[in-house]
């Protein structure tokens, strides 16, 4: 056989162990396509806010006129500025997408590869949230008041937490200062964290939409995922063009447009719609720390996932009760979104309170009990000599 | 590190016949199948998926209704204002 250098070289091999022959199930569907989709946003998200540091000053008093001059000053500056603040968009869309596929199919199974996934979750909303404080714009002071101030909530320590945040009194430059760092760091943080994710998946390979274990049926991911996942690659970005040159600020708040004052408050202070589900769970509870503790915990839930799968089955694909329940809970994710981009009113309040129990009664009671419903369903095989 | 091919699974008696793609017309019954098989699917699971959205845009369309409502005075109040 020739000397095939992409199995014997040591970098090679490892890209080709991950990218060319890996053994991969014939059957998975597109909803597998979002673990590339993420990896390919990051990367735009790294080249357009690499290029965008370059220009952005990170002082209270310039940071707006910054970003106001790269828009408008520096070539194609407004292009980089908008796939930026698009590509979050998508990044969450993708994140959102991805998780719901492991929900379904029962990937969280994998416990070690779910349990980085919720941490990259975590580091993920970490670095949206101070990014989009960078700007400096009304939205972005008072987003950043909002959410740190939450933490005065802890017992104790809490104000000690939040003035160490700061980096004084309230929300100022030092804060602005400290986020950029943050900001630039956590990404590559990130990346290497989804190394370890990838490794671990690798470690066992992918499942499939049956939940069947596939190792007789398996085909090289180049090129058959390869081509597939440039695929799914091309209609995002295409869904991110149209964002970035057609409605540029369809996702974005008006308020973002006046510079931080911190003497105005704005009338509706919102965070952007990849974070309007938490906030409506934070809000239906009217003591702060348990807001603060459901808000938090809207997220750690994912992690006991693994530990109510009642089914025998893995895959949802054969189990109509849970696929109800599960739609349930997107169009209930659906409505905790809605909600929290709307006023503390009537009867916005009781629809807030009521989705996010939903939300909490559906992951830890119902979709368990759907399982163990299912198991006394499945018809025994009866052995025939 | 990890399953690699070669060493993924023993499968015994098992014949597997292909066809030369040259030999096959590439979207054979595309349509005369495919769509009977795609209205199947949907079939199969339209109803599992679409109540739960039908019920939260029922609630939607009712809360921003209610809202609005809300902040409207009642005519009523004031029928007997001179």
């Amino acid at each position: 056989m020739a000397h095939q250098l992409r199995k014997s070289h040591p970098l090679l091999k490892l890209v080709n162990h991950s990218l060319i022959d890996l053994p991969t199930p014939s059957n998975i569907s597109y909803w597998w396509n979002f673990g590339s989709l993420l990896g390919f946003t990051l990367l735009i998200q790294l080249a357009s806010g690499i290029l965008l540091m370059m220009h952005f000053l990170a002082d209270d008093s310039l940071a707006f006129m910054s970003v106001a001059y790269t828009s408008r000053e520096v070539w194609y500056g407004w292009l980089i500025r908008s796939l930026h603040a698009n590509g979050a968009s998508l990044f969450f869309l993708c994140t959102f997408l991805h998780i719901g596929r492991g929900v379904y199919y029962g990937s969280y199974l994998n416990e070690n590869t779910w349990n980085i996934g919720v941490l990259l979750l975590l580091l993920l909303m970490a670095t949206a949230f101070m990014g989009y404080v960078l700007p400096w714009g009304q939205m972005s002071f008072w987003g950043a008041t909002v959410i740190t101030n939450l933490m005065s909530a802890i017992p104790y320590v809490g104000d000690s937490i939040v003035t160490w945040i700061w980096g004084g009194p309230s929300v100022n430059s030092a804060t602005l200062t400290r986020f950029t760092t943050l900001h630039f760091l956590l990404p590559f943080i990130l990346m290497a964290t989804i190394l370890t994710h990838l490794i671990f998946l690798h470690e066992r390979g992918s499942f499939n939409p049956l939940g069947l274990i596939s190792n007789a049926d398996k085909i090289p991911f180049h090129p058959y995922f390869s081509a597939k996942d440039a695929m799914g690659m091309a209609l995002a970005t295409v869904l991110l063009m149209t964002l970035t040159f057609y409605f540029p600020n369809l996702l974005g708040d008006p308020e973002n447009f006046t510079p931080a004052d911190p003497m105005k408050t704005p009338d509706h202070i919102k965070p952007e719609w990849y974070f309007l589900f938490a906030y409506t769970i934070l809000r239906s509870i009217p003591n702060k720390l348990m807001g603060v503790i459901a808000m938090f915990a809207s997220i750690l839930v994912l992690l006991l996932l693994p530990a109510l799968h009642t089914s025998k089955r893995q895959s949802m694909s054969l189990r109509p009760l849970s696929q109800l329940l599960f739609w349930t809970l997107i169009a209930d994710f659906f409505i905790l979104t809605w909600i929290g981009g709307q006023p503390v009113q009537n009867p916005y309040t009781l629809i807030g309170q009521t989705a996010s129990f939903i939300y909490f009664f559906t992951i830890l009671i119902l979709l368990p009990l759907a399982g163990m419903i299912e198991n006394l369903l499945i018809k025994p095989l009866r052995y025939r000599p | 590190m990890g399953p690699e091919f070669g060493r993924l699974a023993y499968v015994r008696h098992v014949i597997t016949y292909t066809l030369s793609p040259f030999e096959q017309r590439p979207f054979a019954n595309y349509f005369r199948v495919g769509l009977p098989n795609t209205w199947r699917r949907f079939r199969s699971s339209v109803f599992r998926v679409t109540p739960p959205f039908v019920v939260a845009y029922a609630v939607y369309s009712w809360g921003t209704e209610e809202n609005e409502r809300l902040k409207r005075k009642n005519p009523a109040d004031y029928a007997n204002d001179q």
